[in-house]
């Protein structure tokens, strides 16, 4: 039992190699900054793509839905490996394009940024299709009646509404993200996971892994407390008659 | 009601492929239990047998399975028997105690990829060196990188918790340095071209070279580290004999044979002038 803790509660060596870690959970920050921002905009994309309406869209439509069901139903590590084993072999897209060094970042951490961006783009795609569908359809039609545009509807009556019936489900996602930057260990993006892997390596000692794990904890458990706030908050407004909540 | 139906199929679906999965991986491993590895040890050598401890698998210097034992060690270890008139006789164990339990006389030898080391001198005693470890700075093929300076400043791979990632980070200070998870992920780095060179144990990089293709070993570096064969201390009629054999093997071109059978490289000239003195 005390090797047990020696091995993995070994506070000399959380403390010895604290920074190097922190600096390596930046990484996961950083990341999961730049994802999320790009996240939300696709997904949003790819959602209001898949609600286009008439026969002229269904070409359009289609791919999304069949992009989004695909990406979903891959895992993230594999989309990793490919695009960074994959893309630096096309060689019709320019070598600073195919192998970036943007913004003082190395390439591992580009390709990280496009993979989990792709993936979370349609996870977010159908939080945000969930809070579309869950405007009562008589907002669209009166909005419609009104002399609205289908676009103009969308934006000015439908979407804001949907966007306050998300935030509960879109954090969930968020917090799945900001663990899922982890993945980015794979191309040797040198993040928390692979800091302490590489402090495990040298110290035969699992105490830097713990480490990162409560790096985590500090950001996601308060994150999972304000889900549940959120949730309880809009069972509130159905109970005094407002909208349906979104599943 | 067409709900649960459909429910009820995808279960049944699941459940179909999980049973194949399940059967396909007991079948893989029966064939691979009667497969066994090539060789049997040598009947040949005669005399008294001589057991010798080893923490198998550690391929290619060590695997196999009980009776069956192979590897560039196993291998070697019988041809010096054979020099010296003993059988060896290999008995698996685990590499934390393997320095002690030769001290303490449960074999009469060890041999199992050890590197000689000061702390382990304190407790045993080793033969001259038998093997060199190499590390290899691997480049594409047709790169200008001709040796392991010339990657400085360059983004540089090698495999996490390896001699390698330590030999990269103390010589190559100017370098971004990647340690992947796994020697393969490094290589495949190389050749897509995201980094430069990376430093990984030659063996490993000689099999990248043979299987993969489109990369070749600009530079071998040897280290510091070499493995010994160890005795207990103050046998030194056996170590004697030990290294006695191991000339004789090295000499008549046995060694050579053999390493290149395990690591597909030569052997490196210096191993047959280097000497170790038993503390």
């Amino acid at each position: 039992m005390s090797e047990f803790f020696h091995q993995y509660f070994d506070f000399t060596i959380m403390g010895d190699h604290f920074s190097e870690v922190l600096e390596g959970f930046f990484k996961n920050l950083l990341l999961f900054a730049v994802v999320v921002i790009l996240a939300l905009m696709w997904g949003l994309i790819l959602a209001l793509i898949r609600q286009l309406p008439g026969k002229k869209f269904a070409p359009l439509r289609f791919l999304t839905i069949a992009y989004i069901d695909v990406l979903r139903a891959i895992p993230i590590l594999i989309i990793l490996l490919l695009i960074s084993g994959g893309i630096p072999y096309l060689e019709f897209i320019p070598k600073d394009i195919r192998i970036p060094h943007w913004f003082g970042q190395p390439d591992p951490f580009w390709y990280s940024v496009l993979g989990l961006t792709m993936v979370y783009g349609a996870y977010m795609a159908e939080v945000y299709r969930a809070g579309i569908e869950a405007v009562p359809g008589g907002q669209f039609e009166a909005a419609r009646s009104l002399g609205m545009s289908y676009g103009k509807a969308m934006r000015h009556v439908v979407v804001p509404q949907a966007v306050t019936k998300i935030p509960a489900p879109m954090l969930n996602e968020m917090i799945s993200l900001l663990k899922d930057t982890t993945l980015a260990s794979v191309v040797a993006l040198g993040e928390a996971v692979l800091v302490s892997r590489e402090i495990l390596a040298e110290s035969f000692n699992s105490s830097a892994v713990i480490l990162a794990g409560a790096m985590f904890l500090v950001i996601t458990l308060p994150a999972a407390r304000l889900v549940d706030v959120l949730i309880k908050r809009n069972q509130a407004k159905v109970s005094r008659g407002a909208h349906i909540e979104v599943a | 009601m067409r709900k649960t139906r459909l429910a009820a199929f995808f279960a049944v679906l699941l459940l179909a492929l999980a049973s194949v999965v399940v059967a396909g991986c007991g079948g893989g491993g029966d064939s691979t239990s009667s497969g066994g590895g090539g060789e049997t040890s040598s009947e040949s050598g005669g005399g008294e047998p001589l057991s010798v401890g080893s923490d198998i698998p550690y391929p290619p210097f060590e695997q196999g399975k009980p009776g069956n034992y192979t590897g560039f060690d196993i291998e070697l270890m019988e041809a010096i028997g054979e020099k010296i008139g003993r059988t060896p006789e290999f008995q698996d164990t685990s590499f934390e105690t393997i320095f002690r339990d030769v001290a303490q006389g449960k074999f009469d030898a060890v041999i199992s990829a050890a590197t000689i080391t000061e702390e382990r001198e304190q407790a045993v005693d080793f033969s001259n060196p038998y093997y060199l470890s190499e590390q290899a700075v691997l480049v594409k093929e047709g790169s200008d990188i001709k040796s392991l300076e010339d990657l400085d400043g360059k983004t540089v791979a090698a495999q996490q918790g390896t001699t390698g990632l330590e030999l990269a980070k103390e010589e190559l200070s100017d370098s971004e340095i990647r340690p992947y998870p796994e020697g393969p992920d490094a290589v495949n780095a190389l050749k897509a071209g995201t980094v430069e060179g990376v430093i990984i144990d030659a063996p490993v990089a000689q099999n990248a070279v043979e299987k993969s293709g489109g990369v070749e070993i600009a530079e071998k570096v040897p280290t510091e580290e070499t493995y010994g064969i160890a005795v207990a201390q103050g046998e030194t009629e056996l170590l004697d004999e030990i290294n006695q054999g191991l000339k004789e093997v090295e000499q008549d071109g046995t060694y050579k044979t053999i390493y290149e059978k395990w690591f597909h490289l030569e052997p490196p000239k210096e191993i047959e002038s280097e000497t170790h003195e038993a503390e």
